[in-house]
């Protein structure tokens, strides 16, 4: 009679190396009705009690050993056949996805406006609008720029016919119209859209947006109107953006200052197609709210100080995206939307 | 406007370098850049010619090799000129010439080139040049080019702000540098000759002149200019006329004050009347055209006619020629406003009334009539008469208290009275310390500071803005806002259609009439002065935009087309705010399972419907029946958006006979988004604890009548639901229409009814009894039965 010790390494042997077809052969083949170890276990009635003892546990434990490996060795095989399976399932990933619907996109001048809004809510200011359609006072007369001013000249108006009336050349009456509803403290932005009569080109169209700003308090300052935009300028373009406040004219606003940022394409190394070499983009006017505009609105000019600021949206959009051309956001192209 | 750097040199002593002086110029307010030469190149320096051999492959090239002192370059040149021990400009690897064009390391004919050496064309100095340039042999080597012409003149461009008209001339720059820089500035010297005559031949009608200064010069000899004049004029894009006007121009560039000369003997009865234009007057100006008067003008005229439109342009008739010999000169200050209004009308613009226009310094008109006389008389070699100034008004110099502690309450920083002082009197205003203030008197040619705030600005801008402290922690306080729902409601169906695959868009306001009659569209506002025809009304509608979007991107091959606008349209009541959309093709873009699977819906009226209320942001909107659909709509393919009881919106399929042109059809809606403009209508939500109990699904078929609208069925279902029984939800998932099956005007119905209660597991009983009574209510109500 051979060993037990022998029949169960060779049994685990050969179920270590058997497949999903030899698996149930070699169970038969030891544990079945004329398994080897099942012979064994029959044959023990020809031996002594002392030898049935021994034998029969050495045979049983045998038993159970091989079983157990049996069980193991038939689940890693389903495992490792599931696996093939999933294997043989595979699909093509480069070609297959899909979505039924096509990519959608924000007007990326409508996404600055959002940005910009976001920004300067996060930085106390509520957001009010004014129509489109204005008259002569609140467009010019309340913001300090009479009929004989040449600075009226600079705004090329539309006018409506048959009416009093003009179509916005800034966002600017939106300040006249906030100080009008409300008593100072004011901190307000005023986003809308705004038409000049200009012939069209790379960098100008007779429709465009522009984001107006105003606040007004007892202890208002150009300090803290420089304060702010270089917030704005650093949350919206990042903190490395370097800006400069430059001297200017406004008939609404003493003193009066024009923003530059730094090209953020060339990073003020100059030879740029965008910023024309100069590194200096040109991105908002401002300054601290006239006395007359003030008075205008029944303010005490005494008491009260105010800062205004005005930007214009299409020129910061296209100077994010490299964009070269203001006409291409009133195309409405496909092939120029859904890039954004 | 042009400035010369050499000639503001003469006004006021600076060391700065014309690139300097103009980024100096743009941070105290006065955008300014040098156009020419100077800082036109980088890496260009000066060079020796240590050797020059022909080229082994080419005739006409040559083999250089060059020096700048502390390196050797070898060079491959073509030009005839180059010679040994020459000292060139040479633009290194790297090196930027006018026009952008960068040097790079060149293998011309197997030979490295290590740059190139520039002729004055290459460097911008000549329109034309032949060869290289050859600088003189004293030049020293490695110096940046620009230093070799250090001497030689720059020009800026100057951009003045409105209110600036002081600053429209070299003395006016020069002031500027020298309130910046601390430094006097010196006026041209003035020679008082003999003393002149009183001027009899003038008289002043109207008060919009203010000041009027004539000046008779006889014996003059008109002929050309002087080439120094000459020049400068060139330089500032004048073009030279002869010595009479030339020296008036140069004047007029030097101090800003324009003036005009007139030829004394062709005036009738030598008389010169400054008045308002009467009746129908007509004049030549000195551009050969013919300009009508209108009354109210102001003019300069002789007894009988006018010779010259004030402020703007003389009259060709009175103009200098090469004979005359007696000339009158005018040096005044016209009403700025008088001038504008003029000049708008005629639309007739002049360095002059540009200048006019910006208004004129009261003292600076004297000193110009002084020049103009001192250089007449001097390269004319006439000899003045009389001279005769005659006032309208009493001049008076402004007066401004300025208080010190509002300097600071303005600006947010302090400023030492010291330096605040300096500053005010380097811009020429007189001070006077009262206290706690001081007394300004500002100068006569700073018309634009009025009040105390001007002032104000004048420090902070001649300090330097770049010296304004700005502050790492602003404080900021809110202001109560009252964010409106309208940006939340955009926002919604922004996002959600966005994601379904929609772009937004922008278009401008304007459209031309066919654009609205296409749609039967009214229109109500037209724009006095449009930019052109297809831009003379203003929307009263998105539609005729988002259609004429569409219409653009299918043309351009799209076969999907979703867009979406929200902006102003202007009806007769007065401008509100829509949203509206568009969508044309297939629902979804191609794909090869589709293919697969034979599918690819196209938008049609029930995903259109579909799309719209899965964007509604709550359950107070409701689709309903369009009872008065606009024309533009599909009668049998349309429906309206309820809110609050109120119509809010209409959609459908677009009248195919309006849009004949597209082939498939174009889904459109539209929504007022006025109804929200103070509106809260978020949605209150409170948490329903659901039940764990299963749910089970019941279809059934239904036969209706088919002019029964389904929502009539979906009101009963919905009643149903409502009253908390055990009927929790339903979903129409098929439509059958088969005459032929279901008998004449009939269609079906496919629903699945979904049961579920909160507190035990359904029986089939419970469900098929909750069937029964919701069958049984159907056919009382609609008389819609089950289909067997």
């Amino acid at each position: 009679m051979k060993d037990i010790r022998q029949i169960t390494t060779e049994a685990l042997k050969k179920v270590k190396d058997s497949d999903a077809l030899t698996l149930e052969s070699i169970k038969a083949e030891y544990l079945g009705k004329d398994g080897v170890l099942t012979q064994i276990l029959k044959s023990l009635s020809s031996y002594s009690i002392e030898d049935k003892k021994r034998i029969g546990s050495e045979a049983n434990n045998a038993k159970s050993i091989i079983v157990a490996e049996i069980k193991n060795k038939k689940e890693s095989l389903k495992k490792f056949l599931f696996n093939e399976k999933m294997r043989n399932e595979k699909f093509d990933y480069s070609e297959s996805f899909y979505f039924p619907f096509s990519k959608g996109s924000f007007h990326p001048v409508i996404q600055m406006i959002n940005d910009i809004t976001a920004v300067f809510k996060s930085l106390g200011f509520s957001v009010a609008e004014g129509p489109e359609v204005e008259t002569d006072w609140y467009n010019f007369e309340a913001l300090n720029i009479p009929d004989s001013h040449p600075a009226r000249d600079m705004q090329n108006t539309f006018y409506v016919e048959g009416m009093k009336a003009l179509l916005r050349t800034h966002t600017s009456p939106g300040q006249i119209r906030a100080m009008e509803k409300h008593k100072p403290p004011i901190k307000v932005i005023v986003p809308g859209k705004v038409y000049r009569n200009e012939a069209s080109d790379a960098m100008h169209f007779s429709t465009f947006h522009q984001v107006e700003g105003l606040a007004v308090d007892e202890n208002i300052t150009f300090v803290d109107l420089m304060t702010l935009l270089s917030d704005f300028v650093h949350k919206l373009f990042g903190s490395d953006t370097n800006i400069r406040f430059r001297p200017s004219h406004f008939q609404f606003t003493e003193p009066s200052a024009e923003v530059d940022m730094q090209c953020i394409f060339c990073k003020g190394k100059g030879r740029c197609r965008l910023c024309k070499s100069s590194s200096w983009i040109e991105i908002l006017g401002c300054g601290m709210v006239h006395p007359n505009v003030l008075k205008a609105v029944h303010y005490d000019s005494r008491k009260y100080t105010g800062y205004a600021f005005g930007l214009g949206v299409e020129r910061l959009t296209m100077f994010k995206y490299g964009i070269d051309d203001i006409r291409l956001f009133y195309e409405n192209d496909l092939r120029f939307l859904k890039q954004f | 406007m042009k400035i010369l750097y050499s000639l503001l040199k003469e006004f006021v002593d600076f060391e700065a370098r014309p690139r300097d002086l103009a980024s100096m110029l743009t941070s105290i307010g006065i955008e300014s850049s040098v156009v020419s030469q100077a800082c036109l190149w980088t890496g260009v320096v000066t060079a020796k010619v240590l050797d020059v051999q022909k080229h082994h492959a080419m005739d006409k090239l040559f083999l250089c090799r060059l020096s700048d002192g502390s390196k050797e370059y070898s060079i491959v040149c073509g030009a005839k000129n180059i010679a040994l021990g020459q000292i060139v400009p040479l633009a290194k690897v790297g090196a930027v010439l006018p026009g952008n064009f960068e040097i790079k390391r060149l293998k011309i004919r197997g030979v490295n080139s290590e740059g190139m050496i520039c002729s004055k064309k290459e460097l911008g100095l000549k329109e034309e040049s032949e060869g290289i340039f050859v600088l003189d042999e004293k030049t020293k080597i490695g110096l940046p080019i620009e230093k070799v012409f250090d001497g030689e003149d720059s020009i800026l461009e100057i951009e003045v702000a409105t209110n600036r008209g002081d600053c429209l001339s070299h003395l006016g720059i020069a002031r500027e540098i020298g309130a910046k820089l601390r430094k006097v500035v010196s006026v041209p010297q003035i020679k008082i000759l003999t003393k002149p005559q009183t001027l009899s031949c003038v008289e002043v009608k109207s008060n919009l002149c203010k000041r009027y200064i004539g000046s008779i010069i006889s014996g003059v000899k008109v002929e050309d200019s002087p080439k120094w004049l000459i020049d400068i004029l060139a330089k500032s894009g004048i073009k030279s006329i002869n010595n009479i006007v030339d020296i008036t121009n140069f004047v007029m560039i030097e101090l800003g004050q324009p003036l005009h000369a007139f030829d004394l003997n062709k005036l009738s009865s030598k008389k010169i009347i400054v008045r308002e234009a009467t009746g129908f007057e007509k004049i030549i100006a000195l551009d050969g055209k013919d300009y009508k008067l209108d009354p109210g003008m102001l003019v300069v005229a002789d007894e009988q006619s006018p010779i010259a439109i004030a402020g703007i342009m003389g009259g060709k008739f009175s103009s200098i020629e090469d004979k005359t010999e007696t000339i009158f000169l005018e040096s005044a200050i016209f009403d700025a406003f008088s001038v504008r209004k003029t000049s708008k009308k005629l639309n007739l613009y002049s360095d002059s009334s540009y200048r006019f226009e910006r208004g004129l310094g009261w003292d600076i008109a004297e000193l110009a009539i002084w020049r103009a006389t001192n250089l007449i008389t001097e390269i004319a070699s006439g000899k003045q008469d009389a001279l005769g100034d005659f006032h309208t008004v009493k001049y008076e110099k402004t007066k401004i208290a300025l208080r010190f502690e509002r300097i600071n309450k303005i600006l947010g920083y302090a400023i030492e009275e010291y330096e605040v002082s300096e500053i005010l009197r380097f811009l020429g205003i007189d001070l006077q310390s009262k206290g706690e203030m001081i007394l300004c008197t500002v100068p006569s040619w700073r018309n634009d500071i009025k009040i105390e705030v001007d002032l104000i600005e004048e420090i902070a801008r001649i300090k330097g803005y770049d010296a304004i402290p700005i502050s790492k922690t602003n404080t900021y306080y809110s202001y109560v806002s009252n964010n409106s729902f309208l940006s939340s409601i955009v926002e919604e169906f922004r996002t959600k259609l966005k994601g379904f695959g929609f772009s937004e868009v922008l278009n401008c306001s304007f459209l031309e009439v066919s654009e609205f009659e296409r749609f039967g569209l009214k229109y109500y506002y037209k724009i006095t002065n449009p930019v052109s025809k297809e831009n003379e009304f203003l929307r009263s509608s998105l539609l005729p935009c988002l259609f004429k979007n569409l219409i653009l991107n299918i043309s351009q091959g799209c076969e999907t087309v979703s867009l979406f606008e929200h902006g102003k349209i202007f009806l007769k009541a007065g401008e509100r705010k829509a949203f509206s959309a568009v969508m044309y093709g297939g629902v979804w873009h191609e794909w090869w399972k589709w293919v697969e699977r034979k599918v690819n819906p196209k938008f049609d009226f029930y995903f259109g419907g579909g799309i719209i209320k899965s964007i509604l942001p709550s359950e107070e909107f409701m689709i309903i029946e369009n009872l008065t659909p606009s024309s533009y709509f599909h009668i049998g393919k349309t429906g309206a958006i309820l809110f609050r009881g109120k119509i809010i919106g209409q959609f459908g399929i677009l009248n195919p006979s309006f849009v004949s042109d597209i082939k498939d059809e174009v889904f459109y809606f539209e929504i007022d988004l006025e109804p929200f403009e103070n509106t809260c209508v978020k949605k209150t939500i409170v948490y329903k604890a659901y039940s764990k109990f299963p749910i089970v699904k019941r279809d059934i078929s239904v036969i209706a009548d088919k002019f029964l609208l389904f929502s009539e069925i979906e009101k009963v279902i919905k009643s149903v639901i409502k009253s908390g029984g055990i009927l929790k939800d339903y979903s129409l998932f098929s439509v059958y229409s088969d005459e032929a099956k279901l008998g004449n005007g009939k269609i079906s119905y496919s629903l699945r009814l979904l049961y579920k209660n909160d507190r035990k597991t359904l029986s089939d009983k419970d469900v098929n009894d909750d069937v029964s009574i919701l069958l049984d209510r159907l056919d009382s109500d609609l008389n819609v039965k089950l289909r067997h």
